[in-house]
C-alpha cells in the first residue's frame, strides 16, 4: 500500500513537471494564435491585440502559468484561443471515444502478440517463425500513415467497413442493439488498424524475451525432467519472461496514444487526434497542454499499473 | 551451421545495397533536383532488347515518352525514338563519398531521351536517383539517431537497474516526463529558431539528432528491467562477494545482457527514425526541397490521388521493405551469438 | 453600371434585382442559375475540415464556422454568389442620400426568427451595437470603420433604420453582407450582462438559438457532427410559392483531412465537396459516372498567390545580412527579372494539373467585375531576365553564378508554409527557375504561426510566397494590403509614408476609389492599381487556382460559385432528387 501510494505521489509530482515544461516549450515555438490570423487581411492588428489582452496571450510566463494552475484546480483547463470555451469540456467526451479505440485495441494487439511470440519463439528458425519476422519486418517499414491510407481504401474499394466517423448518420433512428452494431462496425477499421501497428513491436519483444528465457538452464533442466513443451512454455517460461513484457505493457499506451492520434484523423474517428491536430498547428495553447496532459495520465497510469504488476509476479523487486 | 549461410548471403546483399547508396552519384543517372517539366508523374521506363520491327539489339534501348496533350500525367509510348542506354557515361557532376568530383555515371541515355527505372515524381525528377540520393540522409539520420538514443538509453538504463534506490526513481520518473513530453513543440521551435541560411540537409539532421536525443526514455526502460533481474542472478552476486567492483560488474556479467535487447531495439529503431519523417513532414518538420529522402519519398505516398493513380511511387516503399527485413535478420542472428552469455 | 445608377438617385429595389439579373445573363454567358422547383424533404450531408469554433457570427474567424453560420443566419443586403453584385434580403429596399452617405434601408416585415419570434428594427439596432461594440471587438468590426471613423445606426420605426457614414463608401451595400441579424430578444441579457463573449458557443443547447436564415441548429455531437435542421418561419419563397427551403436536414460531418473527405464523398457518406486539389479532381473525375456524381471546374477562384521580397526598414532590427540584400530586392529590375525567369505556365501544369491561371496582378480572371484584360502575365524568358539583371549590374561568374556589383553571390531564401502543399511546390518550381539566372535559393517550409512571426513580427525572411483570398469581389477588401498604411501591406509593413513614387500612386489611387462611387471611374483608378502592381511587382503574382467542386446527381438546383460558401450559398434551394 505504502509502495503505491509513493508511485502516485511521484506521478502527481511528474504531471506538474510536464505541465510546467510543456508551458515552456510552447512558449519557445515562434509565433502564437493570434500571430497567425493577424495574416487574415480582414482582421486588423488592433483587433488581434484586443484579443491577445482579452485572453491574457500577452502576459508573462509566468503569470499565464499560474492562471493555468487556477483553472486546472477548477477542473476547465483554461480557456480554448479557438473554440472560445473552456478546454476541459472540449476533452471529455473525445477522450472517451480515445481510450474506448486505444484501450480495446491495446487488449486485441496483447492477445494477438502473446501467443504468437510464444509460438514463434518455440519455433525459432522454422518456417512460422521465418513468416512472423517477415510479417512483423514488413508491417514496420511501412509507415503508418500509409497503413491506415490503405485500410481507408481498402473499405473504400470493398464496402465492407464505413469509411470513417464513429456512426452512421442515421444513427439517433437506430434502436439500441442497432446502436451498438453501428459502432462496431465503425470502430472494427481504425481498431484494426492501430493493433496492426502496435503487433510488431510487442510480437518481437515477446518472442525475444522468450528465446532468452528459453536458453536458461532451468529450463533446459525442466526440458531434461520431461515437462511437456506446452506446459513448460506456458508454465515455466512465460512467467519468467514476463518481466520486460510487463514493463513493456506500460510503454506500449505510448505507442497507442501517439498512432490513434493519426488514425483518429485519417478515419475521422471523433477523438483527441484531430482536436490536437489542429490546435497545434494553430498554436492553440490550452488545448495543447490539456490533451497532453490528459495523455500523461494515461501514460502514467500505464506505467503504474505496469509497476504494480511488476511488484506483484516479481518478489525479487518486491524485497527492496 | 545451417544459418551462418543465409546470414553472410544477408549480409552481403546489405553492404552491397548500402555500397550503392553511398556512392549514389555514380549509379544515379540523374541529379537528385533535375526537374523534366515535360514529364510529371511519368511511369518507370521500360528497358527494350528487341525494336518494333522484332529486330534484336544487344545493347539495350528504351523509347521515348509522347505526353498526352488533354490529360495529365498520361503518357504514350514513341516507338519512333529509341535511346540506346550507354554505360559509363559522363553526366552531371557529383562528388564520390563527398569528396572526388566526378562525371562518370554507371548508365545513361542521350537527352532529350530519360531513363527512369522507378518513373518519376510531380516535378518530373527521376525516383530512381532520388531514391539512392535519399538513402545517404536517411541512413545517416537512422543510424545517428539510433545510435543516440541508445547510448543514452544504456547509459541511464543501467544506471537506474544496477544503483536502484533513489537514483533508479529518479532516472525513471524522469523518463515518463521525457515520454510525456509535446516534444513536437521543441523541434518547431529548433525549425524555426535556425537561420534560414543553414543547408536543408544540415537543418534536417539537427532535427534528427534532437530526436534521437529525446528517445532514450524507452530503451533506457527495458535496459533497466534487463539489468534488474541480471543484478540479481547468482553469479552477479557471488562476483560481487568476490569482491569485483561496481564497474567490472556491469561491464563484465550486466551489460553483455543487455545486448540482445541494444540490438534488438537498434533494429527497430533504425526503420522507425527514418519513417518518423512521414509523421514529421505530415506536420512540415520533414526534410526541405528539393532534397530527397526516404522519409520523404514515403510521404508523397500519403496523398490518396498518389496512392490511388501512381503505382510506381510505391516503389521506395517495396525496395525498403526487405532492406529493413535485412536488418532484422542480422539482428536475429547477432541476438543468437550473444545470447549465450558466458558463465 | 450599377454603381452608377445609384449615386445621387433613388434606386427601387426591385428594379435593381431585373437589372442584377440582366447583367448576369449577359456575363456568365447563358448559364443562368437552375431555379428548379424542388420537392421538399430530405437530407443533405457535407463534409467540414475541422469543427467549427463557434455559432457566433461576432466572432467566427475560420472557414467551418462561417459555413455553419451562414446556412443560419441572413443579412439585410446579400451579395449574390453567382452575380458577385447585391440584392435585397432582409431589407426589401433602400435609398441613398444624394452625398452618398446615409442609407435608409427598408425591411421586410412579417418574417420571423426561427424561434417564431417577429424580426424588427430593433434587432437591426441591437446586431450594430454588438459588432461596433469596442469591447466586443468582433473581427468585423473594422469593416464598420471608414476612414477611422465608425458608421452610426439609427432607429426611425420598426421597419425602418438608417445607417450614416462618416464618409462616401463605395462599397457601401456589399458591407451589410456578412453582418448577420441577432435576435435581440435572446442575447440582449447576455450582452448587458458583458458574457455576450460566451453566448452562442458550439456546445449552447440549441433552444438558446434563433437566426433569420433557412436552418437552425438541432444537435451537435463534439467530434462528429453538427445537424441543421429547416427553418420553419423561414421567409423565402420559391417560385410556386412554396415556402424554403426544401431540405429537412443539413449535416456537417467533421472529416479532418482533405484525402479523407474525398474518400468518404466516394464511399458516399456525403452528397457535396468542395475545397479539394487538382490531383483529387482528376482521381473522382475517372469515377464520375459509375459512382453518379459530377464534377465542375469553376474557373479560376479569387485566391492569388505570390511571391515577395522583405522591403520592410530593417533599422533597429540587427538583421544586417538580410538589409545588405535589399538593395537587390529594391531594385525593380532585379524583381522584373525574378518574375520574367519564372515559368507560370509550368507553375499552372504541375502544380494545378492546369487547373488553374497564371496571374499578372492581384485580380483574378474568376473576378469578372474588376479584372483588367489589357494586362497579361510576364512571359517565361530567361533571355530577357539576363539581360535585366544585366542593365542592374549583376553579372556571372565563370560556374554560371550570379553576383552583384560588388561581386557578392546573389543567394537567398523563400519562406512559404508547410501548411500549403502547392505553395510549397510552386517554390520548388521557382528554386529551380531561378537557378538558370545562376542565383542560389533555398526553400524554406515552416509551419504557419512561424512564418506568420517572421513576416509580421520579426521580419527575419528574405523572400516568401503567399496566397491571399478575398472574400469579396470588390476592391475594397484590399484596403488592407495596397496602401502603405494597410495592415497587410506585407512587403513594408508599418511604412509611415510611401517611400516610392508608385507606392505613392497607390496610395492615392486606392484611397480614391473608396469614395468613388461610379462604376466605369472606379474601374479606372483599380486598373491602374493593377497595372501598378504588375510593372513595380512589388508582390510577384503567380497562380490562381480553380474552384473545384463535386455533387452527387441526385442533389438539385447545384450552383457553385467562386464566392464563398462555393457550394452552400445557395442552400436554401438545393433539394435532394
Amino acid at each position: 500500500m505504502k509502495f503505491l501510494a509513493r508511485r502516485l505521489l511521484y506521478s502527481l509530482a511528474i504531471l506538474l513537471a510536464i505541465s510546467f515544461l510543456s508551458f515552456l516549450m510552447l512558449q519557445w515555438a515562434p509565433g502564437d494564435y493570434f500571430e497567425a490570423m493577424r495574416m487574415n487581411p480582414r482582421v486588423s492588428a488592433q483587433t488581434v491585440e484586443v484579443l491577445r489582452a482579452q485572453y491574457g496571450a500577452n502576459r508573462t510566463f509566468a503569470a499565464r502559468y499560474v492562471t493555468w494552475m487556477g483553472s486546472l484546480a477548477r477542473g476547465d483547463l483554461g480557456v480554448s484561443f479557438a473554440y472560445g470555451t473552456p478546454v476541459g469540456p472540449l476533452l471529455w467526451p473525445r477522450a472517451r471515444n480515445t481510450l474506448l479505440l486505444t484501450g480495446s485495441s491495446m487488449i486485441l494487439s496483447w492477445l494477438m502478440a502473446v501467443p504468437l511470440g510464444i509460438w514463434s519463439a518455440a519455433r525459432k528458425g522454422a518456417l512460422l517463425d521465418r513468416f512472423f519476422s517477415f510479417a512483423t519486418s514488413t508491417v514496420l517499414a511501412v509507415p503508418d500513415l500509409l497503413l491506415f491510407l490503405l485500410l481507408l481504401l481498402l473499405a473504400v474499394r470493398t464496402g465492407w467497413f464505413p469509411a470513417g466517423g464513429m456512426v452512421s448518420s442515421n444513427f439517433d433512428d437506430l434502436s439500441f442493439w442497432q446502436k451498438a452494431g453501428d459502432v462496431a462496425i465503425h470502430f472494427a477499421l481504425p481498431a484494426l488498424g492501430l493493433a496492426v501497428v502496435a503487433l510488431p513491436l510487442l510480437l518481437r519483444h515477446v518472442r525475444a524475451a522468450m528465446i532468452e528465457v528459453l536458453n536458461a538452464p532451468f529450463i533446459r533442466a525442466a526440458r531434461g525432467h520431461g515437462i511437456p513443451p506446452w506446459r513448460l512454455l506456458w508454465r515455466y517460461a512465460l512467467p519468467a519472461a514476463s518481466n520486460p513484457l510487463i514493463s513493456l505493457l506500460g510503454l506500449s499506451i505510448a505507442t497507442m496514444l501517439s498512432a490513434s492520434l493519426i488514425v483518429e484523423v485519417i478515419l475521422s474517428w471523433p477523438g483527441l487526434g484531430p482536436l490536437m491536430i489542429q490546435a497545434i498547428l494553430a498554436r492553440d495553447v490550452n488545448v495543447v497542454i490539456g490533451v497532453v496532459m490528459l495523455s500523461s495520465v494515461f501514460l502514467l497510469a500505464g506505467n503504474l499499473i505496469a509497476d504494480v504488476l511488476l511488484f506483484a509476479s516479481d518478489p525479487r523487486i518486491r524485497v527492496e | 551451421m545451417k544459418g551462418s549461410r543465409t546470414f553472410w548471403t544477408v549480409l552481403i546483399l546489405l553492404a552491397a545495397f548500402h555500397a550503392v547508396v553511398l556512392f549514389a552519384g555514380f549509379f544515379a543517372p540523374y541529379g537528385y533536383s533535375r526537374q523534366n517539366r515535360d514529364f510529371p508523374y511519368a511511369p518507370p521506363t521500360r528497358i527494350h532488347f528487341v525494336d518494333s520491327h522484332g529486330h534484336f539489339h544487344l545493347r539495350p534501348f528504351i523509347y521515348g515518352w509522347q505526353a498526352s496533350s488533354d490529360s495529365y500525367g498520361a503518357y504514350a509510348v514513341d516507338s519512333s525514338e529509341t535511346y540506346p542506354i550507354h554505360f559509363f557515361v559522363g553526366g552531371a557532376r557529383y562528388e564520390i563519398a563527398g569528396l572526388i568530383p566526378s562525371r562518370t555515371h554507371l548508365f545513361g541515355v542521350t537527352a532529350p531521351g530519360q531513363i527512369s527505372l522507378m518513373g518519376t515524381d510531380g516535378y518530373g525528377r527521376d525516383q530512381f536517383s532520388r531514391f539512392l540520393y535519399g538513402g545517404q540522409i536517411s541512413l545517416a539520420a537512422g543510424l545517428i539517431a539510433a545510435a543516440l538514443s541508445l547510448l543514452l538509453g544504456l547509459a541511464i538504463g543501467s544506471l537506474a537497474g544496477f544503483y536502484g534506490g533513489w537514483l533508479d526513481n529518479a532516472l525513471m520518473r524522469g523518463g515518463d516526463l521525457f515520454m510525456a513530453l509535446p516534444w513536437l513543440y521543441l523541434l518547431f521551435a529548433v525549425r524555426a529558431a535556425m537561420p534560414l541560411h543553414i543547408a536543408q540537409g544540415q537543418v534536417f539532421l539537427l532535427i534528427v539528432v534532437v530526436i534521437g536525443l529525446i528517445g532514450w526514455a524507452r530503451p533506457a526502460r527495458l535496459i533497466r528491467g534487463v539489468v534488474l533481474s541480471a543484478k540479481e542472478r547468482n553469479f552477479v552476486i557471488a562476483a560481487r562477494g568476490f569482491g569485483a567492483s561496481d564497474f567490472y560488474l556491469l561491464r563484465r556479467h550486466i551489460l553483455p545482457h543487455t545486448y540482445s535487447i541494444l540490438l534488438t531495439q537498434m533494429t527497430l529503431l533504425i526503420p522507425q527514425y527514418i519513417l518518423a519523417e512521414v509523421t514529421l513532414s505530415f506536420l512540415g518538420l520533414g526534410i526541405g526541397q528539393p532534397l530527397p529522402s526516404w522519409g520523404s519519398l514515403l510521404s508523397g505516398l500519403q496523398q490518396y490521388y498518389v496512392l490511388a493513380s501512381y503505382w510506381w511511387m510505391f516503389l521506395p516503399a517495396i525496395i525498403l521493405i526487405p532492406v529493413f527485413l535485412g536488418y532484422s535478420r542480422i539482428a536475429d542472428a547477432l541476438q543468437e551469438r550473444f545470447a549465450v552469455v558466458p558463465l | 453600371m450599377r454603381l452608377s445608377r445609384l449615386s445621387g438617385s433613388i434606386v427601387a429595389a426591385c428594379l435593381l434585382f431585373a437589372a442584377i439579373a440582366a447583367a448576369t445573363l449577359a456575363q456568365s454567358a447563358g448559364k443562368a442559375t437552375p431555379n428548379e422547383l424542388g420537392t421538399p424533404g430530405g437530407t443533405l450531408t457535407i463534409a467540414l475540415r475541422s469543427e467549427p469554433k463557434t455559432l457566433n457570427p461576432a466572432f467566427a474567424a475560420d472557414q467551418s464556422s462561417q459555413d455553419v453560420i451562414y446556412c443560419m443566419n441572413a443579412d439585410l443586403i446579400h451579395i449574390n454568389r453567382e452575380s458577385q453584385r447585391t440584392e435585397p434580403d432582409l431589407a426589401e429596399s433602400w435609398t441613398v442620400s444624394r452625398d452618398g452617405k446615409i442609407y435608409t434601408l427598408h425591411l421586410r416585415r412579417g418574417v420571423r426568427f426561427s424561434d417564431g419570434q417577429p424580426f424588427t428594427a430593433d434587432d437591426v439596432i441591437f446586431s450594430f451595437r454588438v459588432y461596433l461594440d469596442a469591447k466586443i471587438d468582433s473581427p468585423q468590426r473594422d469593416l464598420l470603420i471608414i476612414g477611422g471613423k465608425p458608421i452610426s445606426v439609427e432607429k426611425i420605426d420598426a421597419y425602418t433604420v438608417r445607417f450614416i457614414l462618416p464618409q462616401r463608401y463605395a462599397a457601401a451595400e456589399r458591407l451589410f453582407d456578412g453582418f448577420p441579424i441577432l435576435p435581440r430578444h435572446l442575447l440582449q441579457n447576455a450582452y448587458a450582462e458583458s458574457s455576450f463573449s460566451k453566448a452562442w458557443a458550439v456546445s449552447a443547447s440549441p433552444s438558446q438559438f434563433a437566426g433569420l436564415g433557412p436552418f437552425r441548429l438541432a444537435e451537435y455531437v463534439p467530434g462528429q457532427r453538427i445537424v441543421l435542421e429547416r427553418n420553419p418561419y423561414y421567409w423565402k419563397r420559391d417560385a410556386a410559392g412554396k415556402q424554403l427551403p426544401y431540405l429537412d436536414k443539413l449535416v456537417f460531418l467533421f472529416v479532418p483531412s482533405e484525402d479523407a473527405q474525398v474518400i468518404r464523398f466516394l464511399s458516399g457518406d456525403t452528397d457535396v465537396l468542395d475545397r479539394f486539389s487538382s490531383e483529387n479532381y482528376s482521381v473522382l473525375k475517372a469515377r464520375e459516372s459509375a459512382k453518379r456524381f459530377h464534377m465542375d471546374d469553376l474557373g479560376a477562384s479569387l485566391e492569388y498567390n505570390f511571391l515577395f521580397f522583405n522591403l520592410n526598414d530593417l533599422a533597429g532590427k540587427n538583421l544586417p545580412q538580410i538589409a545588405a540584400k535589399q538593395a537587390w530586392f529594391a531594385d525593380v529590375r532585379f524583381r522584373q527579372a525574378v518574375s520574367s525567369a519564372i515559368d507560370r505556365a509550368a507553375i499552372v501544369r504541375l502544380v494545378y494539373q492546369g487547373r488553374a491561371s497564371a496571374l499578372a496582378a492581384q485580380v483574378t480572371p474568376g473576378n469578372k467585375l474588376w479584372l483588367d484584360p489589357a494586362i497579361k502575365p510576364a512571359s517565361h524568358s530567361v533571355q530577357h531576365a539576363r539581360d535585366l539583371l544585366k542593365a542592374a549590374g549583376f553579372s556571372w561568374r565563370a560556374d554560371g553564378s550570379l553576383v552583384d556589383r560588388g561581386g557578392g553571390p546573389v543567394e537567398f531564401s523563400i519562406l512559404t508554409s508547410s501548411s500549403n502543399a502547392q505553395r510549397a511546390k510552386i517554390a520548388t518550381l521557382i528554386q529551380s527557375d531561378l537557378s538558370a539566372l545562376g542565383m542560389n535559393v533555398h526553400v524554406v517550409t515552416l509551419d504557419f504561426s512561424a512564418m506568420a512571426d517572421r513576416l509580421l513580427n520579426s521580419f527575419d525572411y528574405e523572400a516568401a510566397i503567399m496566397g491571399l483570398a478575398d472574400g469579396d469581389a470588390d476592391p475594397n477588401t484590399e484596403m488592407n494590403i495596397w496602401p502603405s498604411s494597410g495592415g497587410m501591406h506585407i512587403w513594408h509593413l508599418n511604412e509611415q509614408r510611401a517611400v516610392t513614387p508608385w507606392e505613392a500612386e497607390l496610395d492615392r489611387l486606392m484611397n480614391q476609389q473608396l469614395v468613388t462611387l461610379d462604376y466605369p471611374k472606379r474601374r479606372q483608378l483599380y486598373d491602374r492599381v493593377q497595372q501598378i502592381v504588375a510593372n513595380q511587382l512589388p508582390i510577384i503574382c503567380l497562380a490562381s487556382p480553380d474552384v473545384l467542386v463535386a455533387a452527387k446527381d441526385r442533389v438539385g438546383n447545384f450552383s457553385p460559385a467562386i464566392l464563398e460558401p462555393y457550394v452552400l450559398w445557395n442552400v436554401d434551394r438545393l433539394y435532394v432528387r
